[in-house]
This record gives C-alpha cells, sequence and structure tokens, in this order.
C-alpha cells in the first residue's frame, strides 16, 4: 500500500490546466522531491496536493482513502505543510507558532491540554528550537524561524509533510539541518515528505525519489541516479553548452 | 499569563473609575440638587448614556480587530474602511423617510438599516482591494467613506425643519439620548455578537498566521471569512444605528490592547479589547460632556484626538520594522 498516490491528476488555476495526468505512487517515509525550472508548476503540484487550489481531474489517495473523503480536520491530522515565503507574525512568541500545529486536535477554544503541550514541546525539541520559545517569531533569524515553523508542522502529527522550498533564505549550516530533521523524520517516524527544492545538490542528496517538473508534463520521475544524468538535468533546464552550464553538469551528474 | 491579569485588574479599576464618574459629572450636580431631579437626571440622562457608552465602545473595538485580522491590515477599522459612513447614510434615509411619514422608527428597523449599510460598503471596499490589491484598500475606504457621508449630509439638510435639529446631532456622533429600550435592544444585540466572536477565537488565531497556514490546519476559509464580515457587520451596525458614527476607537483600542499584553492570542486579546473599547468610550464621552461644559463636544473629535495618534504611531512602526 502507498502512502499518497495520484492516478491521472491534473492540476491549474480557474480551471485552466497546467500540469497533467500526475501519476505519483509514495511509500510510507520516504522523500520525495520536485525539481524543475522557476514557473514550471513545482507549487501550483504541492499547492494541489495540500488542497489549496482545487485539482482539475484525476483522484488522490492518502492511503486509501481518497483525499476528498476526508474532512478539513482529518485532512489537517494527515498532511501539515510549510508554505514558501517567510511566516509573518504580530506578538507571537515561538512556542505559540509552534502550538497553532495543535489546531486539529485542540477544542472548541483551542486551549493546549497537557498532551497538547507535550507534543509541542517534543516538536521543538526535534528542530533544536525549544530554546527560542520564550522569542518574539518575528524577532529571530530566518534559519532559526525556520526551525520554528517545522517544529509547527511536525506537533501537528501528520503522516506527510508537504514543503514548498524549505530553503530558501538558508544558509548551507541551516538548510542542511532542516534536511537532516526531514531524513530522521522519514527513516525513525515514518513521515512521507513531498517536496520542491531548488538546490540540485540538496535533492540528489536528500530524496528517495525525484520528479522533474516542467510545463505541461511530469516529464521524468526516479530515483535520484536515474535522474541527475546529464541529459535529464540539461534538459529540464534548458542549459547549453557554455562553461558555467557544463560546470553544474559535470558537479551534479557526474559523480 | 501573569501579564494578563495585572492588566486585567488595571483595566477593571479604570473601568469602575470612568463609569462612576460618568454619572457622578456633568453641567447639573446630582449631590446638590433635590432628590427627585437628581433621580431624574441619573436614570433618564446619565445611566442610559453611560450603558451605551459601554456596550457601544466595547462592540467598536471589537469590530475593528475583526477588521484588522479579515484585512490583515494594523490600521484597518471600520470607520477607515467607511463602513461606519455607509452604514450612517442607510440609517439616514431610512431615519428622513420614516419622520417623512410623520411615524416613529422602531430600533430595530434602524440596526437593519445599519447592517445593510454597512454590508454593501463592506462589499464595495472588498471588490476594490481584490481588484488592486491590499494597498488601495484604506484610500478606496476613506473615499467610500467621504462620498457616504457627503450624501448623507445633501440629505440631512433636504430633510424637514423639525427633524434637522435631531439628525444633525445623530450624524455627527454621539451617546446623548438613548432610551432605556435602545439599551435593551443594543445590549442583547452586542452581547450575542460579542460571544460569537470570542468563540471564533480559535479560528482567528490560525488565520493571523495567513490564510494558507490557516487553510493547512482545518480551518474552513470561506466560512470564516462569511463570518467575520457579518460579526464586524452587525456590531458596526449597532454602533451606527445607535450613536452615529465614531472615529478612531476601532484601531486605537486593539492596538493598545495587544501592546499591552504583550501577546496578539485572540482569547485574550478579545475580551480585553470589549473591556478596552468600553472605557475608552466612556472616558471620551465623559471628556466631550464636561470639557466645555455646559456645551458639548461631538465624541468623535474626542476619539480621533486620542486615537489618531495611535493610528501614527502605528505606521511609523511598521515603517521601522519593515
Amino acid at each position: 500500500m502507498f502512502c499518497f498516490e495520484t492516478k491521472q491528476l491534473t492540476v491549474g488555476y480557474n480551471g485552466k490546466p497546467l500540469i497533467k495526468d500526475i501519476n505519483i505512487q509514495l511509500g510510507k517515509g520516504k522523500i520525495l522531491t520536485l525539481i524543475g525550472p522557476n514557473g514550471g508548476g513545482k507549487s501550483t503540484v504541492l499547492k494541489s496536493i495540500t488542497k489549496h487550489i482545487k485539482t482539475l481531474s484525476g483522484r488522490m489517495f492518502i492511503g486509501e482513502k481518497p483525499a476528498d473523503a476526508l474532512t478539513n480536520n482529518d485532512f489537517a491530522k494527515t498532511v501539515s505543510v510549510l508554505l514558501t515565503g517567510k511566516l509573518k507574525t504580530e506578538l507571537m512568541t515561538c512556542y505559540d507558532v509552534v502550538a497553532s500545529g495543535r489546531y486539529p486536535y485542540t477544542g472548541l477554544l483551542g486551549i493546549l491540554s497537557g498532551n497538547d503541550k507535550a507534543q509541542v514541546q517534543a516538536a521543538m525539541e526535534i528542530t533544536d528550537a525549544w530554546d527560542l520559545r520564550g522569542r518574539d517569531f518575528s524577532e529571530v533569524s530566518d534559519g532559526q524561524r525556520q526551525r520554528v515553523n517545522l517544529a509547527r508542522a511536525i506537533c501537528q502529527e501528520p503522516e506527510i509533510i508537504v514543503l514548498d522550498e524549505p530553503t530558501s533564505f538558508l544558509d548551507v549550516r541551516y538548510a542542511l539541518e532542516l534536511l537532516q530533521t526531514l531524513r530522521d523524520m522519514a527513516d525513525n517516524r515514518g513521515i512521507t515528505v513531498i517536496m520542491s527544492l531548488h538546490e540540485l545538490n540538496y535533492a540528489q542528496k536528500v530524496s528517495d525519489f525525484v520528479c522533474c517538473v516542467k510545463g505541461e508534463y511530469i516529464t521524468r520521475c526516479g530515483t535520484p541516479e536515474e535522474i541527475f544524468t546529464r541529459k535529464i538535468i540539461a534538459e529540464l533546464y534548458d542549459l547549453q553548452g557554455g562553461e558555467m552550464s557544463e560546470w553544474v553538469l559535470k558537479t551534479y551528474t557526474e559523480t | 499569563m501573569r501579564r494578563f491579569w495585572v492588566v486585567l485588574t488595571i483595566f477593571i479599576i479604570l473601568f469602575a473609575l470612568f463609569a462612576g464618574l460618568n454619572i457622578a459629572l456633568g453641567s447639573v450636580s446630582i449631590f446638590n440638587s433635590d432628590s427627585g431631579t437628581a433621580r431624574k437626571i441619573l436614570w433618564d440622562i446619565r445611566l442610559p448614556r453611560m450603558f451605551a457608552g459601554i456596550a457601544l465602545g466595547g462592540a467598536l473595538a471589537l469590530a475593528g480587530f475583526l477588521l484588522q485580522t479579515f484585512f490583515n491590515n494594523p490600521i484597518a477599522g471600520p470607520y477607515v474602511l467607511g463602513i461606519s459612513s455607509g452604514s450612517k447614510l442607510a440609517v439616514a434615509l431610512v431615519m428622513i423617510f420614516f419622520m417623512g411619514a410623520h411615524r416613529a422608527v422602531n430600533s430595530g428597523v434602524l440596526i437593519f438599516a445599519a447592517f445593510a449599510g454597512a454590508v454593501l460598503t463592506m462589499v464595495f471596499v472588498l471588490l476594490a482591494a481584490r481588484a488592486h490589491g491590499s494597498a488601495t484598500l484604506i484610500v478606496s475606504g476613506v473615499m467610500i467613506g467621504y462620498i457616504c457621508s457627503a450624501i448623507t449630509d445633501f440629505v440631512v439638510t433636504f430633510a424637514d425643519d423639525a427633524s434637522i435639529v435631531n439628525l444633525h446631532n445623530w450624524s455627527r456622533g454621539s451617546f446623548s439620548g438613548t432610551s432605556w429600550n435602545d439599551i435593551k435592544v443594543m445590549t442583547v444585540v452586542v452581547l450575542v455578537t460579542s460571544f460569537a466572536v470570542f468563540f471564533m477565537s480559535k479560528p482567528i488565531e490560525a488565520y493571523q498566521l495567513g490564510e494558507g497556514y490557516a487553510k493547512s490546519m482545518g480551518v474552513n476559509i470561506k466560512a470564516f471569512r462569511v463570518a467575520l464580515v457579518f460579526l464586524s457587520s452587525v456590531l458596526v451596525a449597532c454602533v451606527t444605528a445607535f450613536a452615529g458614527p465614531i472615529s478612531f476607537v476601532g484601531i486605537a483600542v486593539p492596538h493598545l490592547v495587544k501592546s499591552f499584553l504583550k501577546t496578539s492570542k485572540p482569547i485574550l486579546v478579545i475580551p480585553m479589547c470589549f473591556l478596552g473599547g468600553a472605557i475608552f468610550c466612556l472616558g471620551c464621552d465623559l471628556t466631550a460632556r464636561t470639557a466645555f461644559s455646559p456645551s458639548e463636544l461631538s465624541i468623535s473629535s474626542v476619539t480621533a484626538l486620542i486615537g489618531a495618534p495611535v493610528v501614527i504611531n502605528i505606521m511609523l512602526r511598521k515603517k521601522r520594522s519593515a
């Protein structure tokens, strides 16, 4: 059984199909990374998976259940997200931001129970953000912010985490920490990760599967070894000759 | 949490102080005059006026908080967005219509007219903001407000001589002339709506992180947005129907409350906003009544004098952090 599956899924905005016939099958605890050029449709695919935009046709399954069959609340207990762009807050501590991930589990007024608090602390410890708990979220660094945001996604206790370019704004150290945390979550807790990345080296290192998204179709899917070949990468990003292109291709496809 | 209790205690003391002063102070001393007159002034004028200040002040602050959440803009408020003025126009038209027909206006009808005016203006502002982004939100709100105020002035000028005085006072905004019957109606409407707002504090908190995250936590965004528009319109409508347009309370109070509490948690901010709005309006009304007694200032001149600097402060802070 797959943890996440799409059958002939077509996605796009305002009824206009952008990417067609997406067929993804992803097992529990695997990491899938979408790569491809800017404007190629990575975000559109991710936003459709997280139900932020309506899919146009085809089906999507979480475990055995069709995604449409889940209520908003049940879906939130299964899929958590890190959206692209910076999260802006006003007078919220890092703890408050993480605690908002407990939304689907709390009662009418959203008051945290003992278990909720334990989950928040555990998630913040996983991402090494517990020390930041009392700080104002808007005043910590980008790297720390992303740790807090990831803790928020983790304490939502999802089966699947979807991340849209989680490493933009991050320096190497924070980016690697984040990816390591995701890898650990996948390996140790069986959380399935679906994300988009710009940095090819990260995608190559962290993923179990890589899909190339460009234009109308997902052009190719496979293991990093299958995808990171000179031909596929050159085609995906339209790298045609030139010294820099040559250097990039050498770096990512001949290791 | 300790901070919350400290602020709450201070607020309760201020509330009691201003409520007491509103009853005790005025152009006629209730302590020296004979008991019959004193009782009449107290019972017919000052007490209803004080209750109106409490209920409508709280309503205004909550409406402001809801609109700021909805538009994700700290200087959004019922007055700035033109919603108060749109509501005012609708009420003026209904009042003139009834006065022309020589019939008394029922307060329920006034609230309904005010509500219709508020929702219509809100839809206008929403469309403007959707077409051109939130940068034009405040500008179009202010412009719609001016247009509605101008039309109100026209119709008031051409109304019957007898009704002009009445209308003119009301259209400038004032808590005076509130009857006990009005108090009953506004208390029910404001209390029910405020409780509904309080019970929305959980989705409001999620929405503060942005629409995308709120959705990912399971908030039904469409229903939530409709509820926000509805509740804020009811609150604004209630204020406008009974007291006319009152400026800046909706922006200043939520901002001050958040900075006192040092948190934006809705479950704490919402009740304190209500209390803060009540205190703010009691204080401003007291000033309006007593500063140049026996002549009376319009309440909006006082709320603007205190509220507008708060708005400037918000904008300066925003610039600095951006």
